[in-house]
């Protein structure tokens, strides 16, 4: 057993309970306000340019029963989309102000829009989030994020300057270069945190100010360093695939002799990477990021990227296997599976596949699977 | 869902059973088989024998495109047909391609979406792009020389360029704004028009012929116009279309837009409609109730509509998929070619849906009153994200907004052996009883509380 952080103790207890945390509820008794983002294609830059609070819509370490939800959206949407409106439903994000998503994926789009129906709040928006990653893409991302801004302007009736714009870009560019911090230390033969550790920081990122993230972050790093901890277990795992916003399906493939050290989730490397360009104007500088300054995924029509990626990933940081899971009725990871499997195959990488519901805890039968995929691994490596 | 069988060709490889999925040779044979047949068959509408020839001659020129000197574009929505009408450029509509395929046999889909699981595509995406899938694996999908698709809200584009990265084939995505109705989304679509043009250019080594274009554009708003016209026509109590042509503004606008076929066979159906119209003639002798398809119309079972209308007096008088966005004027400039096609390939039925769901509804209300509906069904399309997800929202402002209610069918779209055809009838049995008992049915038909003389046997198809 390791000792537990106490920087990570700290960003669980900010953030718990979960969704209305002792965060949102300090926040908003001053007055200010929450906007819910959905996706990675949300520049929360601009909300906390606004000097508002973004807060990520996910669902939790908890399963969620997802019946009532069903009668606003049919069982054959993905688990995610109907976890959260399932939670907005019992009154778990009765906090927000806003809901912004952008058309990343059209079940993410289809909750804004059962949102938007159903239980309006009093802004929402959504951005196009394009498929191409060219100099079009970007000057159709930064026409949609010029407009939003337009618009969350006039809700806050009040200009969005270029300034605080400028300021929110570095308080988020210094977050990105802590977390990744982090991701290199797990490189390491022993690595400082496990796998269900490092979501809960992304998670925690996605969720506190982003001032008291870094702060919070920065104590992380240098505890790591003061208390030389490690990880000690044999089997070096990366996960792909959806978001797991539950750390307990992490957590429980930990409970075996492994441990994750990367990953390519949204939730996870993709968001502690790169900076936005500081020498550019604002809005340019962030439509340039998010278009083409992040690794290629799970959206994008021309996926080559993305499978070369991960198996760069999986190279740097010297995994024995690749875990990718997918939650059901996930089209774009169903369309990405046959080829990356190939490619990892390729690359001599054994991957396992688990398809499960966004959430919900990993079961016995995964388990035996995951106990199975690792009895072979081991025997690979002898 | 079926399962799929294993057999030993001569090499002794072990391969998945595809014989009966169909080949592009064996669709022909199959619809000109049909299309013979329909012409000995009473009591159809006329314009049918015109419906399969269009479905024929489009099969026809896909397969005949190479010896004549023409290219192949796999394709899904959103396509400007003109532009590769214009370009010697053929089209082959990946979903229309599974309609057919379950009009001429109906074995097909369910062999074609056995063997694309069996390479690891999960069961969960849609079928019209499994059904692709499955065909390509098999070798049997039509040659293609490229593919083209656009975002729309349908995620599922995806599947073309991981086919063409997986067969070495081409492809040109185009990007379209979830909502496109705003100046900045049209400038934006055109331009990506601009790009298509460039891609096919480079593809082909032809040039554009503007003028072509220009001539392409004005046969596709002749094709609007007499759409248009047939909608009014099919409004008209009782109905005058049968489920036989129900499709045929569909198939003309979908796959034959800039063509004089396409022309020549809307205005066949036109004159039909309106010389039943004049005769008082419907499509059942006894029209009790008019339903709408809210989503797609069961092409996973083409007898469904026939059966609903012999067994209940059920009439489909229009669907979702045949309808255009608010006023189609889209012929705006005759001399700006691309700017028309902006607008007409947003508005066009089967495009215009893909867009928000209240937006999408707002629209079926309006065409529930038009054509003075009272019972809509939604067919749930499994592997289908945007059906799943507004759904609901259609069927509430539906009974919000015109006192319609809806029945939600849970199917593939192309799937026969999804769903079983008994709790399809079991389901219909209860919805229309359920409707006929309705108060707003009752206004509607001005019943003032009067139980409707029960329904016999209609001798429809």
């Amino acid at each position: 057993m390791n000792t537990p952080l106490k920087a990570l103790d700290e960003m669980i207890r900010l953030t718990s309970p979960f969704p209305e945390s002792v965060t949102v509820k300090d926040w908003r008794a001053t007055g200010r306000k929450v906007i819910g983002w959905f996706n990675p294609y949300i520049p929360e830059e601009i909300i906390h340019a606004a000097g508002m609070l973004p807060f990520e819509v996910t669902g939790n370490n908890e399963p969620v029963e997802m019946q009532g939800a069903e009668a606003h959206m049919h069982s054959n949407s993905c688990s995610k989309i109907r976890t959260c409106w399932q939670l907005q439903l019992d009154g778990k994000y009765n906090f927000l102000d806003g809901l912004v998503s952008s058309h990343m994926c059209d079940q993410d789009m289809r909750l804004f829009e059962v949102w938007a129906y159903y239980k309006k709040l009093p802004y929402m928006d959504g951005i196009y989030a394009p498929r191409k990653r060219d100099e079009e893409g970007v000057k159709l991302y930064l026409t949609d994020i010029e407009e939003f801004r337009d618009r969350l302007s006039q809700y806050l009736i009040c200009r969005i300057p270029d300034q605080h714009i400028a300021n929110s870009i570095k308080v988020y560019n210094r977050g990105r270069e802590l977390m990744k911090q982090l991701y290199e230390l797990r490189k390491r033969d022993r690595p400082p945190v496990t796998g269900a550790e490092a979501v809960e920081v992304s998670k925690a990122a996605r969720r506190l100010p982003r001032e008291r993230f870094n702060e919070l972050m920065e104590q992380l790093l240098d505890e790591i360093q003061r208390t030389g901890r490690e990880i000690k277990k044999t089997m070096r795992l990366m996960i792909i695939g959806n978001d797991l916003h539950n750390t307990n399906q992490i957590a429980n493939l930990e409970t075996l002799d492994a441990v994750v050290v990367a990953d390519e989730m949204d939730v996870g490397i993709r968001y502690a990477w790169g900076q936005v360009d500081t020498q550019l104007p604002p809005m340019e500088a962030l439509a340039r990021y998010y278009v083409l300054g992040r690794p290629v995924d799970k959206h994008h029509w021309n996926s080559d990227g993305r499978l070369e990626f991960i198996g760069e990933m999986a190279e740097q940081y010297h995994v024995d296997g690749i875990i990718s899971q997918m939650v059901r009725f996930c089209t774009y990871n169903g369309w990405d599976k046959f080829d990356l499997k190939k490619q990892m195959e390729k690359r001599g990488i054994p991957m396992l596949e688990i398809d499960l519901e966004y959430g919900h805890p990993a079961g016995a039968q995964v388990k035996i699977r995951a106990e199975a995929f690792m009895e072979m691994l081991e025997s690979r490596a002898a | 869902m079926s399962t799929p069988t294993e057999t030993t060709e001569q090499t002794g490889k072990k391969v998945m059973s595809n014989g009966k999925m169909l080949s592009i040779e064996e669709m022909l044979a199959g619809l000109k088989k049909a299309t013979e047949a329909v012409k000995k068959q009473p009591g159809l509408m006329k314009s049918i024998v015109g419906y399969l020839d269009v479905v024929s001659t489009y099969v026809e020129r896909i397969a005949n495109a190479k010896k004549e000197g023409k290219w192949v574009a796999s394709h899904g929505t959103q396509q400007p047909l003109e532009i590769l009408e214009a370009m010697d450029v053929r089209g082959c509509f990946n979903e229309f391609w599974g309609v057919a395929s379950d009009i001429v046999r109906l074995e097909s889909v369910p062999e074609a979406l056995s063997v694309s699981a069996s390479t690891g595509t999960p069961t969960e995406v849609c079928s019209f792009f499994r059904n692709m899938d499955g065909l390509m694996h098999a070798g049997k999908w039509p040659r293609s020389d490229f593919f083209l698709y656009a975002t729309s809200c349908c995620d599922n584009v995806k599947a073309f360029h991981t086919l063409g990265r997986r067969y070495n084939i081409p492809s040109f995505g185009l990007e379209r704004s979830y909502f496109p109705y705003t100046e900045h989304w049209m400038e934006h679509w055109k331009n990506e028009y601009k790009r298509l043009i460039a891609f096919l250019e480079e593809q082909t080594g032809k040039k554009m012929d503007y003028d072509r274009l220009k001539e392409t554009v004005r046969l596709s708003w002749r094709l609007t116009e007499l759409h248009l016209e047939i909608d009014k026509l099919v409004a008209h109590v009782p109905c005058p279309l049968s489920p036989e042509c129900f499709s045929g503004t569909l198939v003309a606008i979908r796959l034959l837009p800039g063509t004089q076929k396409g022309i020549d066979f809307l205005t066949q159906l036109r004159d039909e409609l309106q010389e039943r119209v004049n005769n008082g003639i419907g499509a059942v002798k006894n029209e009790r109730f008019r339903v709408m398809w809210t989503s797609f119309t069961p092409f996973f079972d083409p007898t469904l509509m026939p059966f609903m209308q012999q067994k209940y007096g059920a009439v489909s008088v229009c669907d979702m998929l045949s309808h255009w966005r608010g006023d189609p004027k889209w012929m705006l400039d005759p001399d700006d070619p691309l700017g028309n096609l902006a607008y007409r390939t947003v508005l066009a039925p089967g495009n215009c849906q893909y867009s928000s769901g209240v937006d999408v509804a707002a629209n079926l209300s309006d065409k529930a009153r038009r054509f003075k509906v009272d019972g809509a069904i939604f067919n749930n399309n499994f592997g289908c994200k945007t059906g799943a997800g507004y759904g609901p929202i259609i069927k509430d402002e539906l009974m919000r907004e015109v006192s319609v209610p809806t029945l939600t069918l849970d199917c593939d779209v192309l799937d026969h052996t999804f769903v079983s055809r008994a709790e399809v009838e079991s389901q219909m049995d209860s919805f229309f009883e359920m409707i006929e008992t309705s108060k707003a049915y009752k206004e509607r038909r001005k019943l003032n509380g009067a139980t409707p003389a029960k329904h016999t046997n209609n001798g429809g198809i």
